[in-house]
């Protein structure tokens, strides 16, 4: 009996109910239209063979959704045993396949379902999705109930048994279901609308929930168990094909062992900064938060949502390393990071999570003790392999407690070389040298960001050394050469002794080069070179100093807002910045502002996760989207400018009308005064195009800066974190160099008018001026250090290079050797040649280092 | 010779199911009182009957129109799972004879496997799952091989219900996997299959007694 005829119900999905009992059927109808009183949806109830005798009766059902029936089709619940089967009959018997076509079966529990899919069908819902609702509908409830420590009975039976199908298969992989595997049955199943649960059949263990991850492992299926799937739903069926075709391909891992040998790598380790480093293994440990240091805590709400915003950066995070993983090692190698992913959203662990915080807990400490859970379970397997795959759960738990204490992510373990994956900008902008003798990654490039910073603050480091390095036990000898590669586990006493006496003349080396560092650069023929420093922190800036650099020719602002809640306010700024130009020593501090993009997001300023940051809104692009940030910058550097010598230059232009409205803001910033006197307003060249275009850009500019980190990548589109291109990314690529001359070509043949002449004014191009008069041009990337890009360089009109504060004797030392004019021809037939690598070598015959 | 089954020998195999069903029905209410609901065979007898009361009324003239009666009666009188599954069964094999009045040995063998196949379709029961299927599958194998071999109609249904009864027999220390009696898992062993227990009654309703 349709319970609703009413016409406005014909274009919403029909529901029927079948019930072993009529009053049962009855009694759920009337919960389910409390719901939808004002929409009416069409319920036929199929149930009982009569008023009192329970059964079910598949020609009723035929019938009950002959009376529901639309277009939108029908939508039909059951409770257990017969009724489904009867319903499955049911649809046997309908003449008309249209009609047949547009029935869903609903494996969803009777009652939660159907009130979900009555208040679904009333809001107009298609009958798929109404059946998706319907199938959700226990989430709500299991998720409330299942407590952690419940292993073997918590997991909802979401329908009769008689609903499922069954198949089995045996695990063939070398280490069981292990994370990897375990990773890749939990995606499959999770993307098909089915309950699948699983049994060890051979060990007794289960069932448990196939799409949780921290469940499947406590199967602990070893190598041979048979294990057994129970699937249940609309595809319950692609659930056990999907599932048993994967189990063939033995979850897509090789069936000789998931632990790749150790260090293995396609390119064995890369050398990424100079210098020699000996010591002990040291790995990053992540802080576990005890309850009594967790912060404050809010409501439930609050505490709900930081733990929603911690998932969404770690799984960025997380996602990120995968993708150097699976490029540089292999999509193999990057599956333990789906195993992370599939943790970040485990079900289970998460309805603990919210039950925890439902109860008063900080977002830190419910997660800390879900996942201790969680942990305790793996580390109680009986298979030593699976029960070292709690690591994995403490990986991912340690970067969920650091995004949601937005402390520094991890500390190493004790002074010694750092043995980690890879490192985030963040962590590496954090390595203290007291303490990081060394750096060793499994991954990454030279170029990476962390192999920058890492050069910077005169770290020797290695990367792309392959996983294998992970598994180097804590506390093991080794030795490395961030200049030509070598790493040595457990060095011989010779070996150890040879290593000594090479760190011995370096360091010779570099004592006699400080020791005139603080002399300006001339080249032979007397040309002063500007040799400036790259600061990212306080403590650079009086590195700077103490290793004579000319000024800082970058200060890399965005350090200052990354890894906190909240961005610095007026005043935190203006104190840094007079604390820099402080620490110089009265020498001239070039400010960049914030720099940030999709590759290195604020937790306060959300950003959409982009396919291609590099490509994406960042930079000036990102700053004049938000510009409340950039204008308080502003006038912190404004400020800054009043006490001390400061140039302020703006990132990632491509166009002359960012600058017109960055300096617009500029002078909205400086206030009613004006522009400080003596502030500097310059531009990054970074994008191919504004170096091109550059001539639009001059009358704007008081000095031009080249990133050719990213003008590099850019022009050769290779990302430089990408050691697979590593060698294309080349910023002496004659292409390249092209565009650093057309750049300083132009630069030469302008007066600088920017500061003198009102905005929006413009000089004729082409007017000659004296060279001594021009914009002129610093480089800012890598290459200015690189003793083979540097006579390049000037032999093109670069008249300073600011480069990381270590650097700055060496490129002195460097300048001191050249002649500019040797250097013009040399970058003259430099242009003409093929590639980077030809570059290198012209450079390497004629001026070598 | 009684090579052929007519209509009326197809009708007669279903009143005395009917009659055996209604025999047992405490003795396999018992048998799923121990692991299920104990109303099979309630269920079932009332099914039965009125089925029988159908063909009463009806007189259907073609093994498909008394197939298809006793069927669609089973599903709409049964209530619990054996009203679809035995309705199914009994749907193919009327689907699977079609109009004819004489069946063969081999027809008859052909059609109970198309009924086997339905209750695999509906049911997703397997061997050794504790279920219909355990009794079902093995006397229409004996039926099959029967046919192939050329045995006299007779010989061939004593060996189905051999091979009926030892199936049903075999169910006892089986652990469910289907059914509500899968919700009592290691403690449906050491019973009978009631559904296996009414499938061997169908069949010996259609065996003649030893000649």
């Amino acid at each position: 009996m349709a319970t609703s005829r009413d016409d406005s119900a014909g274009s919403l999905v029909g529901l029927v109910v079948v019930s072993h009992s009529w009053a049962l059927a009855r009694a759920a109808v009337a919960l389910a239209s409390e719901m939808v009183h004002d929409r009416p949806v069409r319920m036929a109830v199929a149930a009982g063979l009569d008023e009192v005798t329970l059964g079910t009766d598949a020609v009723r059902i035929k019938q009950a959704i002959d009376e529901v029936d639309s277009p939108a089709g029908v939508v039909v619940l059951m409770d257990l045993g017969s009724a489904v089967l009867s319903a499955e009959l049911a649809l046997d018997l309908l003449e008309d396949p249209d009609v047949r076509d547009r029935v869903v079966l609903s494996a969803a529990p009777l009652v939660e379902g159907l009130v979900v899919a009555a208040v679904a069908a009333a809001g107009g819902a298609g009958r798929k999705e109404v059946a998706a609702e319907a199938h959700n509908a226990l989430m709500g409830k299991a998720a409330h109930l299942s407590g952690p420590a419940d292993t073997s009975s918590a997991s909802p039976n979401y329908a009769g048994p008689d609903a499922e199908l069954l198949a089995t298969f045996t695990v063939a992989n070398a280490h069981g279901l292990h994370a990897r595997p375990a990773a890749r049955l939990v995606g499959e199943v999770r993307g098909l609308d089915a309950q699948v649960r699983l049994r060890n059949v051979t060990s007794g263990a289960g069932p448990v929930p196939a799409a949780s991850l921290s469940r499947v492992a406590t199967l602990a299926a070893l190598r041979g168990h048979e294990v057994e799937i129970l699937a249940s739903g609309p595809q319950a069926s692609e659930a056990i094909d999907h599932l048993l075709a994967l189990a063939d391909r033995h979850f897509d891992e090789p069936l000789d062992g998931a632990p790749s040998p150790l260090v293995a790598s396609h390119t064995g380790p890369l050398p990424a900064s100079p210098g020699i480093a000996i010591g002990r293994v040291r790995k990053l440990s992540f802080a576990s938060p005890a309850a009594d240091r967790a912060a404050p805590t809010g409501d439930p709400v609050t505490e709900w949502r930081r733990v929603v915003e911690a998932m969404a950066d770690v799984r960025r995070e997380i996602e990120r390393i995968r993708s150097v993983a699976a490029r540089e090692v292999g999509p193999q190698e990057a599956r333990i990071f789906d195993a992370h992913l599939m943790l970040l959203g485990d079900a289970e662990v998460l309805a603990d999570v919210r039950q925890r915080v439902n109860a008063g807990a900080a977002a830190a400490t419910a997660w800390a003790a879900a996942l201790a859970v969680v942990e305790k379970q793996w580390s109680d397997l009986p298979d030593p392999y699976l029960r070292a795959r709690a690591e994995d759960v403490r990986a991912v738990g340690a970067q969920m407690l650091a995004a949601l204490s937005g402390a520094p992510s991890a500390t190493m373990t004790g002074s010694g070389i750092l043995v980690a994956n890879e490192l985030t900008p963040a962590q590496a902008a954090e390595l203290d040298r007291d303490t990081v003798h060394g750096i060793v990654l499994a991954y990454g490039s030279p170029s990476s960001h962390a192999a920058i910073l890492a050069r910077s603050r005169g770290i020797p480091a290695l990367v792309a050394a392959g996983a294998g390095v992970l598994r180097l036990a804590e506390g093991t000898s080794i030795v490395i050469d961030g200049s030509t590669g070598e790493l040595v586990i457990d060095p011989p006493a010779a070996t150890l002794t040879r290593f000594q006496q090479r760190a011995a003349e370096l360091a010779q080396h570099e004592t006699e080069q400080r020791a005139v560092a603080g002399e300006p650069a001339l080249t032979l023929d007397g040309t002063h070179i500007e040799v400036a420093a790259n600061v990212g922190s306080f403590g650079d800036a009086h590195e700077a100093a103490a290793c004579g650099a000319d000024g800082a020719g970058l200060v890399r602002t965005e350090f200052l807002f990354l890894n906190r809640d909240r961005a610095p306010d007026i005043q935190e700024q203006v104190a840094e910045y007079v604390g820099i130009a402080d620490a110089l020593g009265g020498r001239r501090s070039t400010l960049r502002t914030l720099d940030v993009g999709g590759d290195k997001p604020l937790t306060y300023l959300p950003m959409p996760v982009e396919e291609n940051p590099f490509l994406g809104q960042r930079g000036i692009r990102l700053q004049l989207d938000r510009p409340e940030l950039l204008l308080d910058q502003l006038v912190a550097i404004c400020q800054a400018a009043r006490k001390g010598p400061t140039s302020v230059m703006f990132p990632m232009l491509s166009t002359v009308g960012e600058l017109r409205e960055a300096r617009r803001l500029l002078i909205e910033a400086a206030g009613p005064g004006g522009l400080p006197e003596g502030l500097r307003v310059g531009m990054m060249v970074e994008v191919p195009a504004a170096a091109l275009k550059i001539a639009t850009f001059l009358p704007e500019l008081d000095f031009i800066s080249i990133g050719t980190n990213d003008l590099t990548q850019y022009t050769l589109a290779a990302e430089r974190g990408n050691a697979a291109v590593a060698g294309l990314s080349d910023a002496l690529d004659p292409g390249v160099l092209q565009l650093i001359r057309h750049v300083c070509q132009a630069a030469a043949s302008t007066v600088p008018v920017a500061s003198t002449v009102p905005v929006g004014s413009t000089v004729p191009v082409g007017s000659t001026v004296p060279v001594g008069s021009a914009v002129p041009v610093a480089v800012c990337g890598e290459a200015a250090a690189d003793q083979l890009a540097i006579p390049v360089l000037l032999g093109l009109g670069v008249r300073e290079l600011s480069v990381s504060p270590r650097a700055v004797p060496t490129v002195k030392a460097r300048v001191r050797g050249l002649d500019l004019a040797r250097c013009t021809s040399l970058a003259l037939a430099a242009l003409e040649l093929d590639d980077g690598a030809s570059v290198r070598q012209l450079v390497s015959s004629s001026l070598p280092a | 010779m009684n090579d052929t089954v007519s209509t009326a020998a197809l009708d007669e195999w279903m009143r005395t199911f009917a009659r055996l069903v209604a025999e047992n029905k405490e003795a396999l209410t018992d048998l799923d009182a121990a692991i299920g609901d104990g109303d099979h065979g309630e269920n079932m007898d009332r099914g039965m009957r009125a089925a029988v009361q159908a063909l009463d009324d009806t007189r259907p003239s073609t093994a498909s129109a008394l197939f298809n009666k006793v069927g669609m009666t089973l599903i709409s009188t049964v209530g619990g799972a054996s009203g679809p599954l035995f309705g199914t069964l009994f749907l193919r094999i009327g689907a699977a004879l079609g109009d004819t009045s004489e069946v063969s040995l081999s027809q008859l063998a052909t059609a109970l496997h198309a009924g086997l196949d339905g209750i695999v379709a509906r049911g997703k029961a397997e061997a050794g799952d504790k279920t219909i299927y355990d009794a079902l599958a093995p006397a229409v194998q004996a039926l099959e091989t029967a046919a192939t071999d050329g045995a006299h109609t007779a010989d061939a249904l004593r060996a189905a219900l051999a091979a009926a009864e030892n199936g049903r027999d075999a169910t006892t220390p089986m652990l469910a996997r289907k059914g509500r009696a899968s919700y009592l898992g290691e403690r449906s062993v050491g019973h009978q299959d009631p559904g296996a227990t009414s499938i061997a009654l169908l069949i010996a309703a259609a065996t003649p007694a030893p000649a």
